[in-house]
């Protein structure tokens, strides 16, 4: 108990100073707060426009969810990588260790930083854009947030761990920022490409692509994984149209796989540091 | 007990044989308590190495070494909370303040605020604890060091090149904190080229030259593990080349103020019976005290090539 107190001290203080920490968290908080407001107004001024979509809990948490879910992910891997990254080209971690916090703690106190920025922008949105639905004109329902919400506000939490914990594991690896940013955003690319040159081999590897770390990215980070009745109605339309009904894996694989991966990722920022020099 | 003891430390870079680096080869020494230890040699010859062996941030690949008697991983975390240490260059944020980058060492040692402010007047950096450790000159930023190390008033303190860059007055000044830490009977390991400022300072050394520990003791074993000679003669080159004919002569040098010989004993009579049979009539025979940097130079001779250094 006491190392987790020291921990979330250095870690805070080593945080909270830093700028880029609070020019990443500002430009997520306005992106999220300005959204909020321009459909709080569109729902001031057109009350009755059935395409303005109304700003009222729980309808608007897929929304919500939903934009928050397209820069989330980015935003804490890419402070994951600066936050850790730096402390190999500054040797301060190096330094850490001499004075006195072994390396299995100095990753712990990165895992900690892990922790923090999942919660942290994972409550920015919630808090922003609960609040604003909260001061809408549009009514609600019976409940603030049903089953299908928290699946969602699970999945929003697996992707933004998925990908700091990749971005944790790129920064213990390659120790130097814009190489570790550069791979991560390499690696996206190349998942892509693989990914279809795999579907067109044959059933089996295209099965198995759908459980490659971008994929439960994006399937978890999709509504309509999580929204059933949103993926039938998609589903009808497409059938009317002639197209194939759309198909994803059951959250709780998702879920597991994203768990799986993640475990994997900080493993492997554990070992590489315990195991190498600093 | 000793504070640090190591035995055939070693240490190789890389795995395959062909392009592994043998950067510590088998390096056994002890210090004990009180002692001012210098640990010497070239750039390159292994000391930051074996000092990262010590303070955990390098994984040594072959033979021990205890702290404070301590050489298991449980028992060695236990041990380097006695250990204040810095390692080459400073090494802080540079976009936090002084106070706040001793903040974050004191979390880790366990040591409360008023401890910061302490260390912080100590290294005379009480002023400019506010500002960004960025903005700090390099005799500044050595200073911080010091004040970190000392956070924990540890038992032993490790410094590695701790007068690197400075100019005189911010050596002299980090020698006077070196000093006032050793008569406060601290334990002091501490790693320089800087050999005078060594011989000064420490009251024993270790020289290390290409991973291996080639001499060591007190400074005055070391400094005295020879006897030279002083020689003149009217025929300064008959009296090098008889030299050179001398079973007992290590080396001979010539010098501004004659020929400096190293023997293998003190028998000065004998050198000059031997002279004398040569036809060599001496003017001048005095012992002559070597300085550190004499047996340095002498123990690492080799490794350093000026016209490299001057073009590096």
């Amino acid at each position: 108990m006491k190392t987790l107190s020291v921990l979330l001290r250095i870690e805070l203080l080593k945080t909270v100073k830093r700028r880029a920490f609070w020019v990443a968290v500002g430009i997520f908080a306005a992106f999220n707060a300005a959204s909020a407001i321009v459909r709080i107004r569109e729902a001031q001024l057109y009350p009755q426009d059935p395409f303005a979509p109304p700003f009222a809990l729980p309808d608007s948490w897929s929304t919500i969810i939903g934009e928050s879910i397209m820069v989330g992910p980015l935003f804490v891997a890419v402070l994951m990588i600066l936050l850790f990254a730096p402390e190999f080209t500054w040797r301060t971690g190096m330094q850490n260790v001499i004075d006195g916090l072994s390396k299995k703690r100095f990753c712990a106190g990165k895992i900690v930083v892990l922790a923090g920025l999942v919660l942290l922008f994972m409550a920015s949105p919630i808090l922003i854009g609960g609040g604003g639905a909260l001061v809408s004109p549009s009514e609600g329902g019976p409940v603030l947030v049903r089953s299908m919400d928290f699946s969602y506000m699970g999945g929003y939490f697996l992707v933004l761990l998925l990908f700091g914990s990749a971005a944790l594991m790129l920064g213990a690896l390659i120790r130097s920022s814009g190489p570790a940013l550069g791979i991560l955003l390499l690696y996206m690319i190349v998942e892509e490409l693989m990914s279809e040159l795999m579907a067109r081999v044959g059933e089996a590897p295209r099965d198995a692509t759908k459980y490659l770390p971008l994929n439960v990215f994006d399937e978890l980070g999709n509504d309509l994984v999580h929204y059933p009745e949103r993926l039938a109605a998609v589903n009808e339309s497409r059938v009317a149209q002639g197209l194939a009904p759309l198909e994803f894996l059951d959250v709780e694989v998702l879920a597991i796989a994203a768990l799986a991966y993640s475990a994997i990722f900080v493993v492997i920022a554990f070992v590489s540091i315990h195991r190498r020099d600093l | 007990m000793p504070i640090i003891q190591t035995h055939e430390l070693t240490k190789r870079y890389g795995r395959r044989a062909a392009k592994s680096v043998l950067a510590v080869d088998q390096v056994s020494f002890a210090v004990e308590e009180g002692q001012v230890f210098g640990f010497l040699g070239p750039n390159g010859s292994g000391k930051t190495t074996t000092i990262g062996m010590l303070v955990g941030i390098i994984n040594p690949t072959g033979g021990s070494f205890q702290l404070f008697g301590a050489s298991d991983p449980k028992g060695l975390l236990a041990a380097r909370s006695r250990v204040g240490a810095t390692l080459e260059t400073p090494n802080f944020y540079p976009y936090m303040s002084g106070r706040d980058n001793l903040r974050i060492a004191a979390a880790i040692k366990g040591v409360g605020r008023p401890r910061i402010e302490e260390c912080l007047e100590l290294v005379g950096l009480a002023d400019r604890a506010k500002h960004r450790f960025a903005t700090y000159s390099l005799g500044m930023k050595q200073r911080l060091a010091l004040a970190a190390t000392m956070l924990s008033d540890p038992e032993l303190i490790v410094l590695d090149e701790p007068a690197n860059g400075l100019d005189p007055q911010g050596m002299r000044e980090i020698r006077e904190i070196i000093r006032i830490l050793a008569g406060r009977g601290k334990t002091i390991f501490l790693s320089s080229h800087l050999l005078w400022e060594v011989e000064r300072t420490c009251s024993h050394v270790a020289i290390v030259r290409k991973g291996t520990i080639v001499a060591s003791g007190t400074v005055e074993e070391v400094v005295s593990g020879g006897t030279s000679v002083l020689l003149r003669a009217a025929d300064e080159d008959a009296l090098v080349a008889a030299l050179e004919g001398y079973p007992e002569a290590t080396s001979v040098k010539r010098s501004d103020d004659g020929v400096l010989v190293s023997l293998g004993s003190d028998d000065f009579a004998a050198l000059n019976r031997y002279l004398a049979g040569q036809r060599i009539h001496l003017s001048h025979l005095a012992p002559h005290r070597q300085s550190l940097e004499d047996v340095f130079i002498d123990l690492t001779r080799g490794d350093f090539d000026p016209m490299t250094e001057i073009a590096s």
